[in-house]
């Protein structure tokens, strides 16, 4: 198999798990059976992918030529590859957990659930291997629309506002401003194709760069910068593993992929650097990253809370794009890793409370610690992997986004780090600490042992949902200790410009 | 032994197993000899740097072994055995394994031999410690248990900035003697300062230790504020900048500790104004000032260890630490009154016991290099260690006014780790050689000269006489229960008082606002369509324009729209 | 060291009824006036043998003594002064402190006014 062809068969597995899980919809355990093995099977292709990449390949396919200079192609570079690999990777514990929790929540229409779901990481996976902006711009359309029906999954008139105002800001923001955006850059350069090192130096005045970025920054609506966050929170109507899709695999990560892609291969991380261009989004995303914490922490809500501290957490890696220098490039696209690893947790964690206990809010949580020990024992750890404390991954992308700070001599937004740690750990250890150890409301506990009574058993999720989150948890831990290989590999990210031959 | 890099990996893989031991004595045994095992792993190596490899071009050291950490290893492993064997009754698995993790990271931060794995390790620390806090189970546990953790974490983060500026500046990140002079070591020395509880970052301690669980009290005081203390003997010795700090850390506890209620908050208070001691001696830096802050932190350990123990012991059987809640003990718990009474000469420096063959090593360090203030601060520091630990202690607890109750002895366990400990203390202060021999600096001093026993002397037992005339004439301070203010009032009443207000501020700023903008963005929608719509004049001139612009006006109306 | 209330001494253990003696009004003054002979021997000390100072303060006989009964005096004034400024009431950092919590669980209301001395 060639790798162009791997990669066409790695787009092609989830559309087409799409149509056998339209088929099957009559049998649950089949259809269910198919959306695990069609995610197996692209991980599997990804993963054959990888290994090329690695080796220093860089597959390309065009697939149509819609006019002259238009076209749809595919072609993977490193930090494609990269968000590939954590998509695709993650779609199994999700597919996986989606069958414990749909089936233990009992929703409806699951079948509907299933196509979107496939259709969804297909959409992500183009994004992910999308040779030019062209392609992005309509892979990203896709993938909002796949996951509408996924927003208002439930059909109740909250989860129909929810969806409304979710697509309302995503669509608006990226024809408004992205495509915008995109066809400026055309104008400027006649080319849409992602170089290393940028296609914009040369073609455009200093002057206007600010804003183009602009249009890019604020048109990627799906990276959440503030004030277009609005939608994330919104979208919390949905199930649990479809907040799981947004707020880890697919959705928020496109957004940031496409921006990190956007600073490196269009403007050039060099471009950004010697004009300033990026010096107000460094701000914008450092405002996103307090402003969002400070709201997380004002929500009782456990999933409204956990999406702030997305919007929140993804302004690390807006941050580290508009930082403009390669450690910033290299802390962003590891917190894509790590975040996807914790949040995934965190939502997946979310999902089993309600599903287990019928429990949403963060104040019901008091005392459950004993019941679920090991939900939470896996929040415990994500939620410190996302603070970035070690031994969990969350540290290391933290150690290269400061690094990159102090590179760019940004002493200011070092310090905005540390805020936003210590603020991680007010509104995310609290929630585990109060499950585990806070005496159940009302009622007193004294220190020499009245609160501590011996735990009448557990009762956890069901096993379709505890062991992926197991699994994404013990992942945090593996990507701490496992930082060499992909530190080396995020280094194959091209930052200057190929010489010309 | 074989190698396996740092001792923090034993207890690292023991707190793994220990959930899964059954049955109790099994998993007790298993404890205790991790500390053991961990021990064993450096007891005989030579010195030299262990687990070093190349982690994304830095050179990481997982084990520095040499004098210094030496001693710091020797010693955080016996206070883990201790802990332990005082917490043998403890059935809380969740206590268990955060002690095993909280003892293994503050191992592997002494053994750290770059800053890398002295931040790992550091956060390790702190978040392990917490466990012992929030294990309290109760409301107000958790609250403090989330503001030491927020102080913890604080501090390692600050630790983290500082190592990035560091490596920046020197492409280094090896864990050795820094100068203040970059933002960079001033970061580092903050977050060394927080976990050493300089003054007016503090309170952390005074907070949370006596809101920790009985048995997590006495690991607590072994080993985060030694870790700092190590810190800054490794990295900044010899700054003057410290010595002031220490005095200063000396002297203001005393007056806390004084009037505290909470016994183990006035040992809080205690274990600051010890540090401060150590402080000193890093800041003079001198061999023998280092010698004296080492063999101090050794000697603190134990005693302080002994006195949270025996008041720990006492909590445990009637219930509360508070001196106004208690008296007369000594007829219940005798034995327990003995070790405490020990580990109160021990602090307060009385000949053959062993802080004074460390304290007087920092005293003479200070006067050898001619800081009459500093020594003079140190001195009346150590009348102050009588006050609260040597006297208040035992004497509000044990003896004074009895308080009626009637419990049985701490139970056996807790009486052999206090034996241990108080025999060790008895040991060192008879035998300072022991000691001596294992400090990093060769130094020749004798702590026993007649001078020294007869001033020494002279000094305790005149105070003692001064607390003995007070209370006959019922000027000394009435225990009462109270709270008092201490720095930590500005964070926990007056930042959240000024925060309310500012939330209250921007809340109302931002419903004005937002009513303003609609209003403007309806009438800008109005005005647009006046201009460009079918009838506007600009419609009929640039069809195209008004195309665009009608589209723009839609969708900034759905995502005004989404909006609402 | 002041009142025994009942005087029983049995149901103690060994070790305690030994030390019992010294609840006495009357041992507990004996004690005291030990405790003074012992530093006006130790003061005396100084004059017989070669005080091995680092200050010249250290060599004014017995001013070791001295100054640790004026040190501990000035100590607790001066805690007693600071009291006056930060005593607050024991329920002060309510509920998230753990001062009142144990007493408020097992029910027995604390004296939260936090004047009282416990007498």
């Amino acid at each position: 198999m060639t790798d162009a062809n791997a990669l066409l068969l790695a787009l092609a597995i989830p559309t087409i798990a799409t149509f056998l899980i339209a088929a099957s919809g009559s049998r649950p355990n089949i259809r269910d059976g198919i959306s695990v093995v069609a995610s197996i099977a692209t991980f599997a292709v990804v993963l054959r992918l990888l290994e090329s990449i690695m080796a220093g390949a860089r597959p390309s396919v065009t697939l149509v030529e819609v006019m002259p200079g238009l076209v749809i192609n595919f072609s993977i570079e490193p930090l494609g590859m990269l968000f590939a690999t954590v998509a695709s990777g993650l779609w199994i514990v999700t597919a996986i957990y989606s069958i414990g929790y749909m089936r233990g929540a009992h929703e409806k229409k699951q079948t509907r659930f299933y196509i979107c779901f496939a259709l969804a990481i297909a959409a992500a996976l183009a994004i992910a291997f999308s040779g030019n902006l062209f392609t992005l711009f309509i892979f990203y359309e896709v993938l909002t629309l796949s996951t509408y029906p996924l927003v208002a999954h439930k059909e109740t008139p909250e989860a129909r506002a929810g969806a409304r105002v979710y697509l309302g800001i995503l669509m608006t923001t990226s024809i408004l401003f992205l495509l915008v955006a995109v066809i400026w850059t055309w104008s400027l350069t006649g080319t849409m194709e992602f170089r290393a090192g940028g296609i914009l130096e040369g073609n455009i005045d200093p002057v206007f760069v600010p804003f183009l970025l602009a249009l890019f920054a604020f048109g990627i609506g799906k990276a959440a910068l503030m004030p277009f966050h609005r939608w994330l929170p919104a979208a919390m109507v949905a199930p649990t593993p479809v907040s799981a899709l947004l707020h880890a695999v697919a959705v928020v990560k496109a957004g940031v992929f496409t921006m990190l892609k956007v600073g490196t291969y269009i403007f050039g991380v060099g471009f950004l650097g010697r004009t300033g261009a990026s010096e107000w989004l460094v701000w914008l995303a450092a405002a996103t990253i307090l402003i969002a914490s400070i709201v997380a922490l004002t929500k009782d809500d456990l999933k409204a809370r956990l999406a702030y501290s997305t919007v929140s957490q993804l302004s690390y890696i807006t941050l580290g794009m508009a930082l403009a220098n390669q450690m910033g490039i290299i802390g962003g696209s590891m917190h894509i890793v790590m975040h996807a690893m914790g949040k995934i947790t965190l939502f997946m964690c979310a999902g089993a409370i309600y599903v287990a206990a019928h429990k949403t809010k963060v104040s019901e949580l008091d005392g459950l610690g004993r019941k679920m020990p090991l939900t939470f024992i896996a929040f415990t750890i994500a939620s410190l992997s996302i603070i970035g404390l070690p031994p969990f991954g969350g540290a290391w992308s933290k150690w290269y986004l400061l690094l990159s700070a102090a590179d760019a001599g940004q002493l200011v937004i070092i310090g905005v780090l540390m805020l936003s740690s210590l603020l991680n750990v007010a509104y995310l250890l609290s929630i585990p600490a109060r499950a585990f150890f806070a005496p159940p409301r009302g009622q007193m506990a004294h220190s020499l042992g009245a609160a501590a009574s011996p735990s009448k058993g557990w009762e956890e999720a069901p096993l379709f949902c505890l062991v992926p989150i197991c699994l994404t948890a013990l992942g945090c831990i593996v990507l701490f200790f496992a930082i060499g290989g992909i530190y080396e590999y995020l280094l194959s990210i091209p930052i200057l410009p190929e010489t010309a031959p | 032994m074989p190698e396996i890099g740092t001792p923090a990996l034993v207890y690292m893989v023991a707190a793994l197993i220990v959930p899964f031991v059954r049955p109790a004595t099994l998993r007790q045994i298993l404890l205790l000899a991790v500390p053991v095992l961990g021990l064993l792993t450096f007891w005989q190596l030579p010195y030299g740097t262990y687990g070093t490899f190349n982690l994304m071009n830095m050179h990481v050291g997982l084990m520095r072994l040499d004098a210094l950490s030496y001693v710091f290893g020797l010693i955080f492993s016996l206070a883990a055995f201790l802990a332990l064997l005082y917490a043998w009754h403890v059935r809380d698995t969740v206590q268990q394994v955060a002690t095993l993790l909280y003892a293994g990271a503050g191992l592997g931060a002494v053994f750290a031999a770059d800053l890398v794995t002295l931040f790992v390790f550091w956060e390790g620390t702190a978040i392990a410690s917490v466990f012992l806090i929030w294990a309290r189970r109760t409301e107000g546990a958790y609250a403090t248990g989330m503001r030491y953790l927020i102080m913890q974490v604080g501090s390692g983060v600050i630790l983290l900035a500082g190592i990035v500026l560091f490596y920046r500046e020197t492409g280094s990140i090896a864990f050795s003697r820094m100068d203040l002079e970059s933002p960079a070591t001033w970061a580092i020395f903050l977050a060394f300062g927080i976990k050493c509880a300089f003054p007016l970052l503090h309170n952390w301690l005074q907070d949370a230790y006596p809101a920790a669980t009985i048995t997590g009290t006495v690991t607590l005081s072994a080993f985060t504020t030694k870790l700092a203390v190590y810190a800054l003997a490794r990295g900044f010795p010899g700054t003057e900048l410290l010595i002031y700090i220490g005095a200063t850390m000396t002297l203001f506890p005393v007056f806390f500790a004084a009037v505290e209620n909470n016994l183990r908050r006035v040992l809080a208070y205690s274990l600051n104004n010890q540090l401060g001691f150590m402080v000193v001696g890093v800041g003079i830096g001198t061999p023998l000032a280092l010698n004296g802050t080492v063999a101090h932190a050794f000697c603190h350990i134990l005693y302080k260890a002994l006195l949270f123990m025996s008041v720990g012991a006492v909590m445990y059987r009637t219930g509360t630490s508070k001196a106004s809640e208690l008296g007369g003990l000594y007829k219940s718990m005798p034995l327990t009154m003995i070790f405490c009474v020990v580990g109160a000469m021990s602090i307060s420096a009385f000949p053959l016991f062993s802080g004074f063959i460390s304290k007087s090593l920092i005293l003479s360090a200070s006067a050898d290099t001619g800081h009459f203030f500093v020594w003079l601060a140190l001195v009346v520091a150590s009348v102050g260690v009588l006050e609260h630990s040597g006297i208040k202690i035992p004497y509000f607890t044990f003896f004074a006014h009895d308080a009626g109750h009637r419990v049985k002895e701490a139970p056996f366990h807790m009486l052999l780790a206090m034996g241990i400990t108080a025999a060790l203390c008895i040991g060192l202060g008879v035998f300072p050689s022991l000691l001596y021999g294992i400090l990093p600096y060769a130094v020749d001093y004798t702590p026993y000269t007649v001078t020294h026993v007869v001033t020494q002397l002279q000094l305790l037992l005149f105070a003692g006489l001064a607390f003995a005339v007070l209370i006959r004439t019922g000027l000394y301070p009435a225990e009462i229960r109270s709270v008092n203010l201490d720095f930590d009032w500005t964070y926990r009443r007056l930042l959240p008082a000024a925060l309310s207000g500012v939330a209250y501020l921007v809340q109302g700023t931002w419903r004005f606002a937002s009513r303003i903008v609609m209003g403007r963005v309806d009438s800008l929608i109005a005005g647009v369509y006046r201009a460009h719509g079918p009838q506007g004049p600009l419609a009929r001139t640039w069809p195209t324009g008004s195309m665009v612009l009608w589209i723009a006006v839609l969708l900034g109306m759905t995502l005004v729209l989404a909006y609402i | 060291m002041t009142n025994h209330p009942n005087g029983k001494t049995e149901g103690m253990p060994p070790l305690a009824r030994l030390l019992s003696g010294f609840d006495k009004p009357r041992n507990v003054t004996r004690l005291f006036y030990l405790l003074l002979a012992v530093c006006i021997a130790l003061g005396l000390a100084d004059f017989l043998y070669h005080k091995h100072g680092y200050f010249a303060v250290e060599e004014f006989p017995a001013i070791y003594g001295l100054f640790g009964f004026v040190a501990y005096a000035a100590v607790i004034f001066l805690a007693k002064g600071l009291r006056l400024i930060i005593r607050r009431p024991e329920d002060y950092y309510e509920p998230f402190a753990i001062d009142t919590e144990d007493e408020r669980a097992a029910g027995s209301d604390p004296e939260a006014t936090g004047g009282k001395p416990h007498a």
